[in-house]
């Protein structure tokens, strides 16, 4: 335990001090807040999906809900950022205690199929409303929070850092507190747990509050710091199955896993998608880029990275069912 | 009804058209060791369901402690002091042994500390304290039963109902199992057991009431019980005079 009081207290140092050793080069510090928006996502979803057990794939919907109602909040009432997020907050709750009254009745497989079902609700309903701004979604030109200067990036990278270490305080609390250990018995053998004397539902729909609320702050952050969203970025199912597979490769039901699962996922999708290691190759001479290898490397593989994450998914799911963090525990 | 810790009062519980309890009815006393036996598919563990929340009643009525509980969750059932085990155990199998029982204990306090004060001193009570860090899935079956037991018991219930605590069990192991549970009726439990094995039944039980598809076929103490023709014919088939 002291330990890992340890790594956290080193951990977050790190993570304070790291923009001012990349504070000049913006690609590095957009990256890195990829990887702590991703690292907070899945880190939340972690506390309904992994410590529950509650497989939701509709978490889009909760990080829509942070996103649209900033978005809106700014754009048509000119109000401040931080009111929107607690707006967003409310709304992603609303929603979520609509979904779990509905569909925590339903266990497993249905639970995550119905969980799809209310995402895409949402997310018609917002493509097809007026003042979401439908198909086209919302443009911000201009946006001021207090005297922070929002053209650098460094505001958002402390923003989502103190997002993902409260989702991380709430989920260490978790572990060792009473809620945590009914959550992990729901998830084990729900029949047993209510034997027990719990009450399944209310302990489903706390966990599912306190994963909407995270995530909603999330979607506020996100939209403030891209300026732009509509629904294909904001509230698409391929969102919700991002954070999932973010999750499960990390180690679903361990307090580091997700956060483990971005460090590794986000600058690897990142890394296929810019082509490092053809320009690489390139730049190095090993490769001529009008070979057929070149031509390869740069108009197949730069566009494959979604294939390339998908294999990894495959033979983590094969070879790590537990997660990268389950395997390296196994021996304890 | 005072005196009674449980009171089954004309119970139906129909799936479809199928009947599987019919009107039964008896009542359990305080501190009680209480048999319900029957052949396979008698309508016990069905009863048990209904008993503890599982199953809605199709009609009739369950007091327990002067309430009535046929309306009720299963988590309620358990908070008002009537706990359960399973006749298919179910542990928390990637929880440890300790926490399994922790579970249990956090139904009286919201305490870690205290939660797991009391979850080690069950384990002692069923003599599992040296498995505690262990994997609950990991366990054998006899220790699985054993660890049923300890964590039912950290809910601090006033009754416990046992669903074949003892069935797959060993006749060492069996015998290690009734000398707990005689040791929980003498912490203040009462007890209501559903049991295939006879010899279990008859050793330990105060009172019996055998089941047969879903209607009470006799009620009595274990010597009147054993000495029923209709529950040998019941046991042994018609066939047969013991």
């Amino acid at each position: 335990m002291i330990k890992q009081s340890i790594i956290s207290v080193v951990l977050l140092i790190i993570a304070i001090a790291l923009p001012l050793v990349t504070g000049q080069n913006p690609y590095i510090t957009g990256i890195l807040i990829s990887v702590l928006m991703m690292a907070t996502l899945a880190s939340a979803w972690n506390i309904v999906g992994g410590y529950a057990g509650q497989f939701s794939f509709g978490h889009a919907a909760y990080f829509g809900s942070g996103a649209y109602t900033t978005m809106i909040m700014i754009s048509v009432f000119n109000s401040n950022p931080l009111l929107g997020m607690v707006l967003g907050i409310v709304v992603a709750c609303l929603i979520a205690l609509v979904t779990g009254s509905i569909v925590f009745r339903l266990r497993g497989h249905y639970f995550a199929l119905a969980s799809i079902a209310v995402a895409e609700i949402v997310r018609l309903t917002v493509l097809n409303l007026e003042f979401t701004g439908g198909a086209q979604g919302i443009l911000l030109t201009d946006v001021t929070f207090f005297s922070l200067d929002l053209n650098s990036k460094n505001p958002f990278y402390y923003g989502m850092l103190l997002t993902l270490a409260l989702t991380l305080a709430i989920t260490a609390w978790f572990h060792k507190s009473k809620t945590g250990y009914y959550l992990q018995a729901i998830r084990e053998d729900q029949d047993a747990a209510a034997s027990l004397g719990i009450n399944i539902a209310f302990y489903k729909n706390k966990s599912l509050l306190i994963s909407a609320a995270l995530t909603s702050i999330v979607g506020s952050i996100y939209a403030v710091y891209i300026r732009f969203i509509d629904t294909h970025a904001v509230l698409d199912l391929s969102l919700s199955i991002e954070i999932i597979l973010t999750a499960i490769i990390g180690g679903v039901g361990t307090l580091w896993g997700p956060l483990l699962g971005a460090v590794l996922l986000v600058p690897l999708a990142e890394m296929l998608r810019s082509n490092i290691l053809g320009d690489a190759l390139f730049r190095l001479g090993v490769v001529s880029e009008s070979s057929a290898i070149g031509m390869f490397l740069k108009d197949g593989l730069a566009h494959a990275h979604v294939l390339v994450y998908g294999i990894i998914t495959v033979l983590c799911i094969l070879y790590l069912p537990k997660g990268i963090l389950g395997f390296f525990r196994r021996g304890k | 009804m005072i005196g009674h810790m449980l009171h089954i009062n004309h119970v139906n519980k129909h799936f479809g058209g199928n009947v599987a309890v019919s009107d039964v009815c008896f009542s359990v006393e305080e501190k009680q060791i209480f048999g319900l036996i029957g052949p396979n598919g008698a309508g016990k563990t069905t009863l048990f369901n209904c008993i503890t929340g599982y199953f809605p009643v199709t009609s009739g009525e369950i007091i327990f402690n002067g309430c009535i509980i046929n309306k009720k969750r299963p988590d309620e059932v358990c908070r008002l002091g009537m706990a359960r085990t399973w006749q298919r155990v179910k542990p928390l199998c990637n929880l440890s042994v300790l926490e399994n029982v922790m579970v249990g204990a956090f139904a009286s306090t919201n305490s870690p500390r205290k939660a797991e004060a009391m979850a080690r001193e069950e384990l002692e009570a069923v003599g599992l304290e040296k498995y505690g860090d262990k994997p609950a899935g990991s366990l054998p079956i006899g220790l699985k039963k054993k660890l049923e037991l300890a964590r039912v018991m950290a809910t601090s219930p006033k009754m416990l109902l046992l669903d074949e605590i003892c069935g797959g069990l060993n006749h060492t192991e069996t015998e290690t199992i009734l000398e707990i549970i005689r040791k929980l009726r003498n912490r203040g439990v009462t007890i209501v057991f559903i049991e295939h094995d006879m010899k279990a039944v008859t050793s330990i039980c105060d009172r019996i009431v055998v089941l047969n598809s879903g209607e009470k076929l006799a009620e009595g103490t274990p010597e009147e019980i054993t000495s029923n023709p209709e529950v040998i014919t019941a046991y042994l088939g018609g066939s047969h005079h013991a």
